[in-house]
């Protein structure tokens, strides 16, 4: 049985230019102990999703207009928002893309720490200090005891990253959802910070959520995919099966674009042609069609829907890819 | 153990430039002097000694009642049931190895002290050093009196202000939405209640208290506040470290006054001195017209009015010594202002053009 389940979520945006579908009828689970990656261009609705399954979308002008998703056979959209706190944090906890701004600067690395470890354990004092030590040590911080007493602007991004991870997992969440964790970081600290994710996880049991733009990361990450197109679901499958033979035609093309050795100035790097389409006003059908090379007349009239296409993988793709073809 | 507990370093490089920025610094060391004494006030112009020691008895009278019999004393009339005098043993002990330890300035601020052939104002001599004021009052004792009544409301008036504007501003900020249209146009309303009706209409009713005016001067003064404290939750809400503690279930008051308030502490601190500023000028400007502290109070304010009055003409101490106090004093709270602005900033070379 999934961890979490959502079901046609659906996020809205009110801007001045009109309603922002930004998530529209997104369907999604977790398993327990899985790392499940969510991977889509900027602007595809990955965060948008991840805040409205922690109820963080910023209201106004955001709202989530409809769905489910389903905790532990609670459905979380029908919480009354008081009873949210104790869900944040305890059972899901989540942590940011940018670390140089996700820890309050006036507060030192102990206070971040103490907080949490009062707020959830009623832990203070020796016991507390101790605990702090122990999750500092847990993701890999040298000389905890100095950093303790560090403010945020003293320690470098992948520290923050580090101390940012500690706080979520201080809290024993069963559920982390990490938004774009190593986007900020650089590429060496990137790795680390994967790493340190995935011996945690191993260790801990939890579930992760991973959210990125990054296919490598998803690769060498994750055990699940959901690949996100303008606010919709494009494609859901298992890391070897997505990597291995992609069956969305979008999946096909981020795959393609992916840098790879045998690049030259007259075979450069192929990229899908066109932008994403505007979310105010979506084109009608298949959203992918105007920049897809199988797009048929019947993509631009129906919408395709997330349908199984073999053991373990769904597509949205009147024409998906491998079943035509060898 | 584990220096937990030092000073955000941001905060310290500040204080360090406001230390450096001599003459802010300077001011404040002369200000909180003047304060910390203005607290002894009765040790320094009182009328009542600071010790007598009388007959193998040491007695404290600064704040007890003691009757000339106490002292073997009596008055012109041979009366010895009225309150001791002072000043007159020093002569009296002369010999009798009894003594009298005096204030510095004998005279508290709301004795009359004249002869009939000599009415007062007097000028500054060396008995009243800055002279006395139309009833024979030391001019000096009620400057200093007035200057704690001053500084004193000031604070205060500061410290409720901030309190109560911190509270209605983030709130505003944080909640937005309904509580905050609403409450920005109640202020709006409020806001254009004019003050001084409002005081002149009370001190109809009541006799103006220290406590009283206080409150009615925080009913107005909190909403300048508010406007710092909204704009600065907006802008620190916005910012991820908010979005990180919701996500760990931190509660909506937690965020604002945890959370966000630290960082949001910038303008309060740096306003603190013009408010002060402001409210000294206010609580004067009242009790120049007549509607501040009821009349014996020794204030500024009421100095000013009587040394401005036609039958006071020519007697310079009595307007010299208020303005020049009023001015030192605004001086001093406006340089460490300043100087606190500009530790603040955070670019110390920048040139506005």
């Amino acid at each position: 049985m999934p961890l979490l389940e959502v079901h046609d979520l659906r996020t809205v945006f009110h801007t001045e230019a009109g309603t922002v579908r930004a998530v529209d009828g997104v369907s999604f689970s977790v398993e327990p102990g899985r790392i499940l990656g969510i991977v889509g261009e900027s602007g595809c609705g990955k965060s948008v999703s991840a805040l409205s399954v922690m109820r963080l979308v910023p209201d106004p002008p955001g709202r989530i207009a409809g769905g489910r998703i389903i905790w532990k056979d609670r459905d979380l959209l029908q919480l009354p928002p008081r009873q949210m706190p104790s869900i944040r944090g305890r059972e899901i906890s989540m942590i940011f893309q940018d670390p140089m701004t996700s820890l309050n600067p006036v507060f030192t690395v102990w206070r971040h720490l103490r907080e949490v470890l009062w707020k959830r354990f009623g832990l203070k004092g020796e016991a507390a200090r101790k605990r702090a030590f122990q999750a500092l040590g847990e993701v890999g911080i040298p000389d905890p005891e100095s950093r303790l007493a560090a403010y945020p602007h003293e320690l470098s991004g992948g520290m923050k990253q580090r101390i940012m991870i500690a706080l979520a997992l201080l809290c024993e969440p069963d559920l982390l959802i990490a938004d774009e964790p190593t986007t900020a970081l650089d590429v060496t600290i990137q790795k680390q910070i994967l790493f340190l994710m995935r011996e945690l996880q191993k260790r801990t049991g939890m579930a992760i959520v991973l959210i990125t733009h990054n296919l490598g990361v998803v690769a060498e990450t994750c055990d699940d995919v959901v690949v996100m197109y303008a606010g919709k679901v494009a494609e859901e499958a298992t890391v070897h099966s997505l990597f291995r033979r992609p069956t969305h035609p979008y999946t096909k093309g981020l795959l393609e674009s992916l840098p790879h050795k045998g690049l030259t100035r007259e075979k450069p790097l192929p990229m899908i042609e066109g932008t994403v389409p505007s979310l105010v006003d979506p084109p009608t059908g298949c959203r992918f069609a105007p920049r897809c090379f199988r797009a048929e007349e019947r993509c631009t009239r129906e919408e395709p829907e997330l349908l199984t296409k073999t053991v373990g993988r769904k597509a949205a793709c009147h024409f998906p890819l491998g079943e035509d073809e060898p | 153990m584990f220096g937990f507990f030092r000073l955000d370093p941001i905060t310290r490089k500040r204080l360090r430039r406001f230390r450096g920025i001599k003459r802010g610094w300077y001011a404040l060391l002369i200000l909180l002097t003047a304060t910390v004494l203005s607290l002894f006030a009765n040790f320094i112009a009182n009328s009542r000694a600071i010790a007598v020691y009388y007959e193998g008895r040491l007695y404290f009278p600064t704040f007890v009642y003691y009757d000339m019999a106490t002292f073997g004393q009596e008055d012109d009339w041979g009366f010895d049931d009225s309150e001791a005098d002072y000043r007159r043993m020093r002569e009296e002990f002369a010999g009798t190895g009894n003594w009298v330890l005096m204030p510095p300035i004998p005279f508290d601020p709301y004795e009359n002290d004249f002869t009939y052939a000599d009415p007062p104002p007097n000028p500054p001599d060396s008995r009243h050093l800055l002279g006395t004021d139309s009833q024979g009052r030391d001019v000096l004792a009620r400057l200093i009196y007035g200057f704690r009544i001053s500084i004193f409301f000031a604070l205060s008036l500061t410290l409720v202000s901030q309190i109560i504007g911190t509270i209605i501003g983030c709130l505003q900020g944080y909640l937005a939405a309904t509580f905050d249209i609403l409450s920005q146009r109640f202020i709006e309303i409020w806001s254009s209640l004019p003050f001084l009706y409002v005081v002149i209409l009370i001190g109809t009713l009541v006799t103006p208290s220290f406590g009283l005016l206080l409150f009615v001067m925080s009913l107005f003064a909190w909403i300048g506040i508010t406007y710092y404290m909204r704009t600065e939750t907006y802008r620190e809400k916005a910012r991820e470290y908010c979005l990180a503690a919701r996500s760990m279930g931190a509660s909506p008051f937690r965020i604002v006054f945890k959370h966000i308030l630290p960082n949001a502490l910038t303008p309060l601190v740096t306003l603190t001195p013009f408010q002060i500023v402001a409210a000294i000028f206010a609580l004067t400007a009242l009790d120049y017209l007549g509607y501040g502290l009821p009349a014996p109070t020794p204030s500024w304010g009421e100095m000013i009015d009587q040394a401005l009055q036609p039958a006071n003409r020519g007697y310079l101490w009595l307007s010299l010594s208020p303005f020049a106090a009023i001015t030192i004093t605004l001086t001093l709270v406006t340089l460490i202002g300043e100087s606190v602005r500009e530790a603040f900033d955070p670019k110390p070379y920048a040139r506005y053009r």
